[in-house]
């Protein structure tokens, strides 16, 4: 992509930030709060409504879902981002790349606050920092990779088809329970587990569970097939939303 | 043939008229052709769904024809669009460079065109301020103070030839009427023959998505009010 464009992508990325700071009362302190929340009732529900008897629960909990949040406001945000900007798109010649990559970038920003959260939450609580937090990076690229090739295809598509935006929620959600977020795949059925394990979300959240609780280097192979997919997916996104744009300035207003 | 820099030839476009699957599309243009030249200045005429907004987003490259033929050399065609990407909650100067960097600057050339922006636009402390806070009026004068700071080889004009209250529509009138005169390929969309007189050295007529005449000024204005009425589409 031209530097151009990364200029724009960048700066529209700030001025989403900047907005959307000013779009509430308490402004920035949402991109910890909101998360915050959503861990809370997942910790209710979970730990102390059922019980969950699972050790270290809740670091567990937490690591999977910072991980989880991630991912899916990449694609809920990115995947309306071409669709929300038509008018936009009908104006001026811009590669509608650019649309879903500014949303994914604010998030990453707002990810890597409540990242820094978690690590300080993860140090008071008996899980301190240690040698294999260098393989973090990799496993972040890798989930920012697979969740731009996902936010590009959602994002391609719903121009064409916006009843998509009814029902992407509600995929989110069973993949969510389908990644191991929320409670662990161990009690899945032996026949199963190799369709979940296909799913790039179950590796790269146990990845990050064994380097922050664990001190455990990830499975490198595992992360290997991971990249295959997430460069698969992040190939075939940006193609698909290249080959679609000409019919979006073509459709209803 | 290098002085042309864009082309049509029997051009066709279609859009969808509805979502659903299958549905039937309409063709907004049937088939136009025209000559773009370095330096002219074409206005095009027609009356109301004759397709002149689309021709115009056609030749800047935002839509492509579904028939026929385009050739662009390589220059920038941009469209004269006011207060475009502009988000409610950021400054003026924000969105000055947003504004700038969506019409295909390069940010440190907006940076550097910030004080004309600031001056063009009369909106003194109020640049650093939200737009939200901005009245109409002010919001068009910084919207056409960031468009004049793009300079595209061929400049496209939707009937907008002044913006603001009396006073601003003075200046931004003179400024876009130096624009272009000063040397820039234009092609501007009108229903005013008036205008395309002041402004134009040649016209082009469409009718009904179909390209009728193009030539000098007078003699397609004659042309155009000489032919019945057509029944709008």
């Amino acid at each position: 992509m031209r530097l151009h464009y990364l200029e724009l992508i960048l700066f529209s990325t700030y001025a989403e930030l900047r907005a959307e700071r000013a779009r509430s009362y308490l402004g920035l302190l949402w991109w910890i709060i909101e998360p915050a929340m959503n861990m809370a009732t997942y910790y209710f529900v979970f730990a102390v409504v059922l019980k969950t008897a699972q050790h270290d629960y809740v670091p567990f909990l937490l690591v999977g879902l910072t991980f989880w949040q991630w991912f899916k406001s990449c694609i809920s945000h990115g995947g309306h981002a071409i669709w929300g900007q038509l008018p936009l798109i009908r104006q001026v010649k811009l590669p509608s790349q650019v649309f879903p990559s500014v949303q994914i970038l604010a998030d990453t920003v707002k990810f890597i606050f409540i990242l820094l959260l978690l690590f300080v939450i993860l140090w008071c609580t008996g899980y301190p920092p240690n040698i294999t937090y260098l393989a973090l990076l990799p496993v972040l690229l890798l989930e920012l990779v697979f969740a731009a090739g996902a936010a590009y295809v959602v994002g391609a598509v719903m121009p064409l088809v916006p009843d998509l935006r009814f029902v992407i929620e509600q995929i989110l959600q069973v993949m969510m329970f389908l990644s191991g977020v929320v409670f662990s795949l161990d009690s899945v059925p032996e026949s199963m587990r190799r369709w979940f394990a296909l799913n790039p979300i179950v590796d790269l959240v146990d990845a990050g569970r064994g380097i922050l609780m664990h001190a455990r280097w990830p499975d490198w192979s595992a992360l290997g097939r991971v990249a295959l997919i997430s460069l698969a997916l992040y190939a075939f996104g940006a193609w698909l939303i290249q080959h679609l744009t000409p019919r979006y300035v073509k459709l209803p207003t | 043939m290098s002085d042309t820099i864009v082309n049509l030839e029997n051009v066709g476009v279609a859009f969808n008229a509805q979502l659903r699957m299958g549905s039937p599309r309409f063709w907004a243009l049937e088939d136009v052709s025209l000559k773009l030249v370095r330096g002219m200045r074409l206005g095009v005429i027609g009356r109301n769904g004759a397709g002149k907004s689309t021709l115009l987003r056609t030749i800047a490259g935002i839509i492509t024809p579904d028939r026929g033929r385009v050739m662009r050399a390589p220059v920038s065609c941009q469209l004269l669009s006011l207060t475009l990407g502009f988000v409610p909650h950021l400054s003026g100067r924000d969105n000055a460079i947003l504004s700038g960097l969506m019409l295909g600057l390069r940010r440190r050339e907006i940076v550097r065109r910030l004080p004309a922006i600031l001056e063009f636009s009369e909106l003194g402390d109020f640049f650093t301020q939200p737009i939200s806070s901005y009245s109409t009026g002010m919001l068009m004068r910084l919207g056409f103070s960031v468009a004049m700071q793009v300079e595209p080889d061929v400049l496209l004009i939707d009937e907008v030839l002044a913006v603001g209250d009396a006073d601003f529509q003075e200046k931004s009138g003179a400024a876009l009427r130096e624009r272009i005169h000063s040397g820039t390929t234009v092609v501007f969309v009108s229903h005013g023959d008036k205008q395309i007189q002041d402004v134009c050295d040649s016209a082009l007529w469409i009718e009904h998505g179909r390209s009728v005449m193009q030539g000098g000024v007078d003699d397609v204005l004659r042309a155009y009010h000489a032919a019945p009425v057509a029944k709008s589409a």
